[in-house]
């Protein structure tokens, strides 16, 4: 009895208990329950096509069943070749972007709102655009591509598997460029001018400070950055679906569009919701290992 | 999350149906395409049955035109145990499925009478020796030929490659032939068509796989190259539904195009369609070992098992597939009756747009897609594997070999191998 704390203070951790619960409460029933009840569905059988199986329970059934398709190994890797391919690409376009929007004196307002114009535009409507930009015969990149002699004649963007993946990634680069941008001007701000004035006084030359200044200073809202696009692009779905819609074959299905297919198509429950759970795992463990390794570094250098 | 939603209201509002206040009159729903002609049909049918019973109220239940989510939500409702639609206008290919499920009713009890029906729309409405459906309308896969460009239709697959690579290389047309070669069910109604004039198939009468046999490599084989050596077929046509290839006919770019028949009335448009008054049809030519062949598609009427009012809605099946409602939805959405003995009748020649000699022609090469509950999985294995091969992904041989593995596997999971425990 002693041991514990005294009685006001109690009653002051209860007090804020109950204030705290109608929140917890909710973020109880919208955020996790939803998991739960998913992480619960796949470890059922549950066809509704095949009401006769019944809905037994089989444990890691569903788990190993994915271990052993094909599709879903593929699924995985497109996946994680997307985002390891598109990601790094809107880094680099998006600090070059965020360095030029950050020098303009005129116009920044101006500048800066019509940058964002992409990250604006619905996904669905961006993805239709470059998917009419790159059909065959009617498109205009792909009837450029043609003039310049890059493609054969009867060339079809969507008919070859490496080149149906050129239309999602232009159109990913294209459309969160400029979030990332926004979100790297942001961090140019903080930097203190004086620190690029005296690297002038001291004669280095312009690449010299950037390289040696501004980039060390802007690591943490690259991290950031990263890791938003990265979560991003390792759920990716509405892209693939509406420009190819996973084909030629499965040659562009990424995980999420897989599952969709199992769950709604199927209609297997049981085993789409075990393929939903693995793009939860996917984008939970690399936020884990994202955050532990990077941001504690990051905090740690800085104090 | 959304099934569930809907699942709970499509419960509530069978809640509120079984417990609302009586009445007198006696409620049947029907559910079903309801859209342009079609759903002109349906209320003026729906309409005169009401007419002739008094004391019956005919409800139409709109559900989605497209194929995939009005499947979905008839599963949901059926899972769902709920009794309205009494009636289901359902897909061939969805017939196993919801038969095996237990959630339409046999009709055999009922004696219809099914002599008239065409054989392969009749097998497509059997699961397991009953009667599920009764035949509404069947759609055929058509070969579309030009009369500008030919004197006669392909008598065999050798001629049709003949003509197609000789006019192309004429510079007559742009394309030899167009088909439906997305990844979608369009492709394996063309796959199938292939497959019968090889003398193959995807299952056998035990419900065997028979996907792999040298009969259907053969048959892969051929539309490969049609796509990839002869280049008769467009590349770009891998990515094409029903219209994209009818445009492409349409503007005069091809000589032959395999589509449905919605496609006829439309290329007879002159102001839109250069071909107008310059196309026929025929069946898809049979080539070494096989039979000439039209994929079988259309729906059916059949009766939901939890109907509360199971004779009274039989009625109504039976009313509409009279022939005299036939005729009239010939008439005015241009759908073939199931019925034979209407194709010696003058009476259809005149409602529909195609000549009779033509239709009757390809309706005797009609063949139905494989009679399982699992059709849809089957047939979304076979559209990856076959759009792999078209698009240089994987040999056609290894590409039905892994097909049918997986078919295998999926019908041992679903308990319905020949070789395993019945189902």
């Amino acid at each position: 009895m002693n041991r514990g704390p005294a009685p006001i203070e109690r009653d002051e951790t209860r007090l804020a208990w109950l204030l705290v619960a109608p929140a917890l409460g909710i973020i109880l029933l919208v955020a996790l329950a939803p998991i739960a009840v998913t992480g619960w569905e796949s470890l059922h059988v549950h066809d509704l096509r095949l009401p006769w199986l019944g809905t037994p329970f089989i444990g890691a059934g569903n788990f190993v069943e994915a271990a052993g398709d094909p599709r879903f190994g593929a699924a995985l890797l497109h996946t994680v070749a997307f985002a390891l391919i598109s990601v790094p690409l809107e880094l680099v376009l998006g600090l070059a972007l965020a360095v030029m929007m950050h020098s303009v004196v005129r116009g920044r307002a101006f500048i800066r709102v019509s940058a964002l114009l992409p990250w604006a535009i619905p996904t669905v409507v961006a993805a239709l655009l470059w998917r009419f930009m790159f059909e065959a015969r009617t498109g205009i990149l792909a009837g450029w591509f043609q003039a310049l002699g890059l493609v054969g004649p009867a060339f079809d963007w969507f008919v070859h598997p490496l080149a149906a993946w050129v239309p999602i990634i232009a159109a990913d680069v294209w459309k969160t460029t400029p979030f990332v941008a926004i979100l790297l001007l942001a961090g140019l701000e903080t930097i203190d001018p004086a620190l690029g004035e005296a690297a002038q006084v001291d004669g280095a030359k312009p690449a010299r400070a950037f390289l040696t200044i501004t980039l060390p200073l802007l690591t943490p809202a690259l991290v950031v950055a990263a890791a938003f696009r990265m979560l991003d692009a390792l759920r990716l779905f509405d892209l693939a679906y509406v420009i190819t819609g996973g084909g030629p074959g499965t040659a562009t299905e990424p995980l999420s569009l897989y599952a969709f297919i199992a769950l709604m198509q199927r209609l297997r429950f049981g085993y789409g919701s075990a393929l939903s759970v693995t793009v939860f795992l996917l984008t939970f463990v690399f936020a884990l290992v994202w955050v532990r390794a990077l941001g504690r570094s990051l905090t740690g250098d800085r104090s | 999350m959304r099934g569930v939603l809907t699942l709970g209201l499509v419960v509530a509002a069978g809640y509120a149906l079984a417990c609302g206040p009586r009445d007198t009159t006696t409620r049947l729903t029907f559910s079903g395409s309801a859209l342009g002609p079609e759903g002109d049909v349906v209320r003026r049918q729906l309409a005169r049955f009401a007419e002739r019973r008094p004391g019956v109220r005919v409800e139409l239940q709109v559900t989605p035109d497209s194929a995939d989510q009005r499947h979905q939500l008839y599963v949901q409702w059926l899972n769902a145990r709920a009794q309205a639609p009494d009636i289901l206008q359902l897909d061939v290919i969805w017939m196993s499925e919801f038969a095996a499920a237990g959630w339409i009713l046999p009709l055999d009890a009922f004696k219809p009478g099914v002599e008239d029906f065409l054989p392969a729309a009749l097998a497509a409405a059997r699961w397991k020796g009953a009667l599920y459906g009764i035949p509404w309308f069947v759609d055929v896969g058509l070969l579309y030929w030009r009369t500008d460009l030919l004197d006669r239709a392909p008598r065999s697959l050798v001629e049709l490659r003949e003509m197609a690579l000789r006019l192309r290389e004429a510079n007559a047309t742009r394309f030899g032939m167009v088909w439906t070669g997305a990844r979608y069910e369009g492709l394996v109604t063309v796959f199938l068509e292939h497959l019968a004039a090889f003398g193959g198939g995807i299952l056998d009468p035990s419900g065997r796989v028979i996907v792999d046999d040298p009969a259907a490599i053969r048959a892969l084989d051929f539309m490969a190259n049609a796509v990839n050596v002869d280049r008769v077929v467009p590349p770009a046509a891998l990515t094409w539904q029903e219209e994209q290839v009818r445009f492409a006919f349409q503007n005069g770019d091809a000589v032959f195009m395999r589509n449905w028949p919605y496609a006829w009335t439309l290329l007879q448009d002159e102001s839109r369609s250069r071909v107008a008054r310059r196309v026929a049809v025929a069946p898809f030519p049979a080539g070494e070992g096989g039979r000439p062949a039209a994929a079988l598609g259309g729906a059916q009427l059949a009766i939901n098992a939890r109907s509360a009012n199971p004779a009274l809605a039989f009625e109504l099946v039976s009313f509409l597939t009279a022939p005299e409602q036939m005729v009239e939805r010939a008439r005015l959405a241009a759908q073939l009756p199931p019925r034979r003995s209407l194709y010696e009748t003058a009476e259809l020649a005149a409602a529909l747009p195609i000549p009779l000699d033509q239709v009757r022609q390809v309706l005797e090469a009609a063949v139905p897609r494989p009679a399982t509950p699992v059709y849809s999985e089957l047939s979304e294995i076979l559209q990856v594997r076959i759009h792999r091969a078209l698009t240089g992904q994987q040999l056609p041989a290894a590409a039905l070999q892994d097909a049918a593995r997986e078919m295998r596997a999926l019908l041992a999971r679903a308990g319905l191998s020949p070789e395993g425990p019945a189902q």
